[in-house]
């Protein structure tokens, strides 16, 4: 039937071969088809990139990139070029688009790179490799990393090509675009993203599709038939996995980020390692068990923040400390901070124990005098006072003590050190060049009216606690701004909402536009109380503490003449507000600030009254009611959807079950013989002997006796006796005369008959339809050819008979397709009358012109 | 010269023999024999069956084709190259019968008349006297009837057609059953008349013999060193016994089902682009009886579809003619009719829920 069409062009008239244009066309169509699947699916893949890469600029010329080496190769291959020659080709391409792009100074004619280029080229790559090591995602899309990502992806389609087309291995292409997506998968806290997932999937099932579709190679043009069910099932496959992977992450708990689970974000390294801590505080903050426990006891009576290292250089792309490793001074005696203070000041002593907290900066707090009990070489910083280790010297496994003094400041004091600032250096006071113009706006709205620092202070302090800021440590990541640096700020102050990094940043860039020497310190936020004591020597027993890497925070400090540097908190919902920068209506109640972490003790009753003391209820908790049913939920949730789980595993076999037991035991005693034969028909596809449409009922049972039981008249005796009793009960049933198949053991009975020369069958069947009367003739046959099967059966065949019977697969794929099915025979039906009114209407022109030229 | 003299005196001898039968237009005609029951009708054939194979060594194969043949009412061409026992098939399962046999050699100088029968004056009542040809019998063996000139062949292929014979403007029936079992020589064609398309469509079937393999070789040689083993084969079935098998073939059902598969049998054959001439509506039909006699011979009252496949390519090859693209590719018409068959969908009640509908829908069909 199918090879009519392609005789009736010998037979056709004369004039144009009606075979040749649709194989024309199909040639020609191809390759371009492709290689949109393949921009398509590596431009999906790009979309992912954009947390990586911060902002969107750098996505078109990636793009121009994809698109013009793919469709290099498709114009290559629509001309039939060597295979081998395309993909020279396609690197041509992509090198004269890479030189057009980037390099067009040092180049000839914009496309072909001169001599300059490979100068231009390592600069470029050497400023990616910069980026790669002293930054972290998103990092800002300069021009090298940017080269290197296009290259990559030019290189990736032509991978993608080679494997699809010249190879004829299409489902080898989502090797290539996996690679692209494990980029994102392990940089990003939200890994791929929805979109970029989506979007890459679509390509590859395109991808797929056009292979199998246009079917390039001899081997699938074997068949006389193109089987069109094939593309459904590829579209079918592809979309139930897709949809399993966005609705697994809703079903199971703990998935409750992104689109895949934060946990499957590889972090080899550990944290707390970075070279840059203002880097790896956002994810610090975003682990989401906390790593890094760090302990201390103090004698402080206010809560403790611990300092690792400031930042005051705000120039430049991102942020970092600058170590000033040239006047560093090694660890030794006292501990000078370089400046006098007026006030009285307080001595504290804490014991600290780093625990696995592993960094070259050694958590303090701040101003430290002295430091005892340190292994390793130490220096500090005498313009920020930051202790950091000399050589391969970190703070891994360090137990010390620290003697540490604090003026004791208040809002009076504050406002009356109104003096110019005198000794400073100029690393605090510098602004930087590039400031955007909403930092400056909003620092002149904000604090221009106040009169003193502190007034300015307070002022941009309030303002970042405004209700207008809102705490996330999500949203700067899907903004594409996390990190710092002065974009970030200016991003932040658009979007008002991020985390202590931003708000801490934004505070010391505006207060040094409004003359405040600033800096940002990074370390820790008070953390809990462990419920141990420490005994330090000449302090008694004082109550420990934690803080692990969720507890990691930013915050400002400014320079007040008199008084030192001091500390602020712009972050709502983190730290602790100190009393001295609380609002002045509420001086009464120090550390009822909205906190989030309020389990650090009431200053007021002394930290040491109840050292065991349990730690104060969650916030927003009524009583043990609540935390207990808290704790409930969850569980229910996780029971219920490991029930879920298993309950879907285990439905295949449900459902297998279920049919058989209906089958033997039919409602319809009719039914009884064809639901035997249908019955035989699955155990024969779940053991491996699948149906062949070509094959007689008598031909299917001899093929299914020969090859998946053993000997006649062996162990599988009774099997071989089931398959052909009702074998020959469906032959009569199918084939028989109508008003001959009585149901029940008469069939049986007359089946065995036929099936001469088997009185042991004879017998057997006939007590299995004698025990269980007319309605399941052949339960006890179904369950020995079913114990058979499974005796001569491997042990993985065993498995997937019981637990995914590729009957009731298919089953359940042809139920779902059955929505395909009907709108791709719709499509096919409306094409094939369009092709139709289209010949027809063609072939009628072409007769009239004809009639006009001979009457002419 | 002189072997055709001779032939053409075993004619006119056997021809004497029909004289003597009474009443040769037989008794059998004009009423149709009672089947018989299961059990006689098994036990028939295998007694023929075991008979014809006692005498052919390891052809089991084409004795049950042609018993099929037999009792499908159809003739059966046997083609093959001289002397692997063509003849002696034939010979034996006429024998095997107790009915009339004819046969006839073939040669370039035998007339229709010799085949059909004449009309004679006879003197003495002073009237025209029919006498019977040879195909006047139960079982007419025609040898290398490709010999015979078109002219003679065609009087016997319109008996075959018709099974009547037509001389001076009056019909006689001929006797039933009737069955022309021919063989043909496809080696030695030099000076032959091959039979047209057209007649061999006539034939249900055609065999092609076939070496027999060492063994069954071997014991012929030692079986059949002095005698011949037809001398010993005396009929096990009467004539009437064939006549009421024919009858319980005749009543074999056939379901939709397998109608349908044996026209799309047809229209694959005629379909195919390796087939100039596919498969004509009269071999369908003859495909469909022989696919009854099979089942019968099954001890089915009922055809299958594996009915149907088993005798197709007997039934089949040689009426289709191959395309030349394809002969040149070194396909024959059996292995394009294995490759047909194998591809066709069988109608089967099928696991999944829309075919299984479509075979409720037949089945409420065939209950109407």
């Amino acid at each position: 039937m199918t090879v009519a069409p392609a005789r009736s062009p010998g037979t056709g008239t004369a004039g144009t071969p009606p075979a040749g244009r649709p194989a024309r066309a199909r040639a020609g169509a191809y390759p371009w088809v492709m290689a949109a699947a393949i921009t398509l699916a590596v431009c999906g893949a790009a979309l992912s990139l954009n947390g990586v890469l911060r902002g969107w600029g750098w996505y078109w010329p990636v793009a121009t990139t994809v698109v013009v080496v793919a469709f290099t190769l498709a114009g290559l291959r629509a001309l039939r070029a060597q295979p081998l020659l395309v993909t020279a080709g396609g690197l041509l391409a992509l090198g004269a688009v890479l030189t057009l792009t980037f390099f067009r100074g040092s180049s000839i004619l914009g496309v072909i790179p001169g001599p300059g280029t490979a100068a231009e080229l390592d600069r470029l790559i050497r400023r990616a490799s910069e980026t790669v090591l002293s930054e972290t995602a998103p990092v800002a899309p300069n021009v090298g990393i940017v080269m290197v990502i296009c290259a990559v992806l030019g290189l990736a389609v032509i991978l993608v090509d080679a494997l699809a087309v010249p190879l004829g291995m299409p489902a080898a292409t989502g090797v290539g675009l996996l690679a692209l997506l494990v980029v994102p998968a392990m940089i990003k806290p939200q890994s791929v993203g929805v979109w970029g997932f989506t979007v890459t999937a679509a390509g590859y099932l395109t991808i797929l599709a056009c292979s199998q579709w246009f079917a390039p190679d001899v081997r699938s043009q074997a068949g006389p038939v193109r089987n069109p069910g094939q593309l459904r099932r590829a579209a079918l496959t592809g979309a139930a996995a897709l949809t399993a992977t966005l609705l697994v992450p809703l079903a199971v708990p703990g998935f409750d980020q992104g689109t895949f689970p934060q946990g499957s974000r590889v972090n080899p390294w550990g944290t707390g390692t970075g070279l840059n801590p203002m880097i790896t505080l956002g994810n610090s903050l975003r682990t989401p068990d906390g790593s890094g426990r760090i302990t201390y006891a103090t004698s402080a009576s206010t809560p403790l923040y611990l300092r690792s290292v400031t930042v005051d250089h705000f120039d430049g792309e991102s942020w970092g400390p600058d170590d000033r490793t040239a006047s560093r001074l090694p660890l030794g005696g006292q501990i000078d901070p370089g400046y006098a203070v007026l006030t009285d000041e307080q001595q504290q002593v804490t014991a600290i124990d780093t625990g696995t907290f592993s960094s070259p900066y050694l958590p303090v707090p701040y101003a430290p005098e002295s430091v005892r009990g340190l292994n390793g070489r130490w220096t500090w910083d005498p313009a920020t006072l930051s202790i950091k280790g000399s050589d391969a010297t970190a703070s891994r496994r360090q137990e010390y003590l620290v003697t540490s003094s604090v003026p004791k400041l208040s809002a009076t004091l504050l406002e009356q050190s109104s003096a110019p600032v005198r000794d400073v250096p100029d690393d605090f006071t510098r602004i930087p060049g590039n400031v955007p113009e909403i930092v400056r706006s909003t620092a002149a709205r904000v604090a221009g009216a106040s009169a003193t620092p502190y007034g300015k202070a307070m002022a941009i302090q309030r303002y970042l606690r405004s209700a207008e800021f809102t705490y996330s440590l999500q949203s700067p990541v899907q903004g594409g701004y996390d990190g710092n640096g002065l974009s970030v700020l200016a991003d932040f102050l658009q979007q008002k909402s991020g985390y202590c990094i931003h708000y801490a940043s934004a505070m010391a860039v505006m207060a040094r536009l409004e003359g405040i020497p600033s800096r940002i310190a990074v370390g820790y936020a008070p953390g809990r109380l462990t419920g141990g004591t420490v005994t330090v020597a000449g302090q008694g027993e004082l109550s420990e503490y934690e803080v692990d890497a969720r507890d990691a925070h930013a915050w400002p400090e400014l320079y007040f003449q008199g008084l030192g540097w001091v500390p602020f908190e712009p972050t709502p919902s983190r730290g602790v507000v100190p009393d001295y920068a609380s609002e002045a209506s509420t001086p009464a109640a120090p550390g009822a600030v909205e906190n989030n972490d309020d389990l650090v003790p009431d200053p007021a009753p002394a930290p040491t009254a109840t050292p065991s003391a349990t730690p104060a209820p969650a916030p927003g908790g009524g009583g043990g009611g609540t935390d207990s049913g808290a704790q409930l939920l969850p569980w229910l949730l996780g029971t219920g959807s490991v029930l879920g789980v298993l309950l879907l595993a285990a439905s295949p076999r449900l459902v297998r079950v279920g049919l058989r037991s209906r089958r033997i035991r039919p409602r319809d005693p009719v039914e009884a013989v064809p639901q035997a034969w249908n019955e035989i028909l699955d155990l024969g596809e779940d053991y491996g002997l699948p149906r062949d449409p070509h094959e007689t009922p008598r031909g299917y049972a001899a093929r299914l006796r020969q090859s998946l039981l053993g000997e006649p008249g062996g162990m599988d005796e009774a099997a071989h006796a089931a398959v052909a009793s009702v074998t020959a009960a469906f032959e009569r049933h199918r084939f028989g005369r109508p008003s001959a198949a009585p149901v029940g053991s008469a069939v049986v009975d007359s089946a065995v008959k036929d099936d001469a020369g088997r009185s042991r069958d004879a017998g057997h069947s006939r007590t299995a339809g004698g025990r269980d009367g007319g309605n399941a003739p052949f339960a006890a046959g179904l369950g020995a050819l079913e114990g058979s099967l499974r005796a001569n059966a491997g042990a993985a065949r065993r498995f997937r008979a019981a637990w995914l019977p590729p009957s009731v697969m298919g089953r359940l794929g042809r139920l779902a397709a059955a929505p395909f099915r009907l709108v791709g025979r719709a499509v096919a039906r409306s094409a094939k009358a369009a092709g139709r009114a289209w010949t027809g209407k063609s072939r009628r022109s072409t007769h009239d012109g004809l009639r006009g030229q001979g009457g002419g | 010269m002189e072997s055709y003299r001779r032939t053409a005196n075993d004619v006119s001898a056997a021809n004497r023999n029909l004289a003597g039968v009474a009443d040769p237009v037989s008794h059998l005609n004009g009423h149709r024999a009672a089947p018989m029951d299961p059990e006689s009708f098994h036990d028939a054939s295998q007694r023929i069956l075991a008979t014809v194979n006692t005498v052919i060594d390891g052809k089991s194969d084409a004795a049950e084709l042609a018993l099929t043949v037999l009792l499908a009412q159809g003739h059966l061409l046997l083609e093959d190259v001289p002397g692997v026992g063509k003849t002696l098939l034939a010979k034996t399962l006429a024998r095997t019968i107790d009915c009339t046999v004819n046969r006839i050699q073939f040669t370039p100088d035998l007339l229709p008349s010799d085949v059909t029968g004449v009309s004679i004056y006879n003197q003495s009542s002073r009237l025209f006297e029919f006498r019977p040809g040879a195909v006047f019998a139960n079982i007419v063996i025609g040898d290398e009837i490709n010999r015979a000139s078109a002219k003679t062949q065609s009087a016997l292929l319109e008996c075959m057609e018709e099974h009547q014979v037509t001389v001076d403007g009056k019909s006689y029936r001929l006797n039933e059953p009737f069955m022309v079992v021919a063989t043909q020589n496809p080696i030695e064609m030099e000076g032959t008349y091959p039979l047209p398309e057209a007649q061999r469509d006539r034939f249900m079937a055609r065999i092609s013999m076939g070496y027999p393999d060492r063994d069954a070789e071997i014991e012929m040689l030692e079986t059949h060193q002095a005698v011949s083993p037809l001398a010993k084969v005396t009929a096990v079935v009467s004539a009437a016994d064939v006549a009421a098998m024919i009858t319980t073939v005749q009543q074999v059902f056939v379901s939709q089902a397998v109608k349908e598969y044996t026209v799309s049998v047809g229209r694959a054959t005629r379909d195919s682009a390796l087939l100039r001439l596919g498969a004509s509506p009269r071999s369908m039909l003859q495909l469909l009886r022989a696919a009854k006699a099979t089942a019968a011979l099954d001890g089915r009252d009922f055809v299958l579809p594996d009915d149907v496949l088993r005798v197709a390519e007997a039934v089949l090859a040689h009426r289709i003619i191959l395309d030349r693209k394809a002969a040149g590719a070194g396909e024959t018409p059996h292995t394009v009719l294995q490759g047909i068959l194998q591809r066709l969908p069988v109608p089967q009640a099928a696991a999944d829920a829309g075919t299984r509908r479509g075979t409720s829908v037949a089945g409420l069909g065939t209950q109407r």
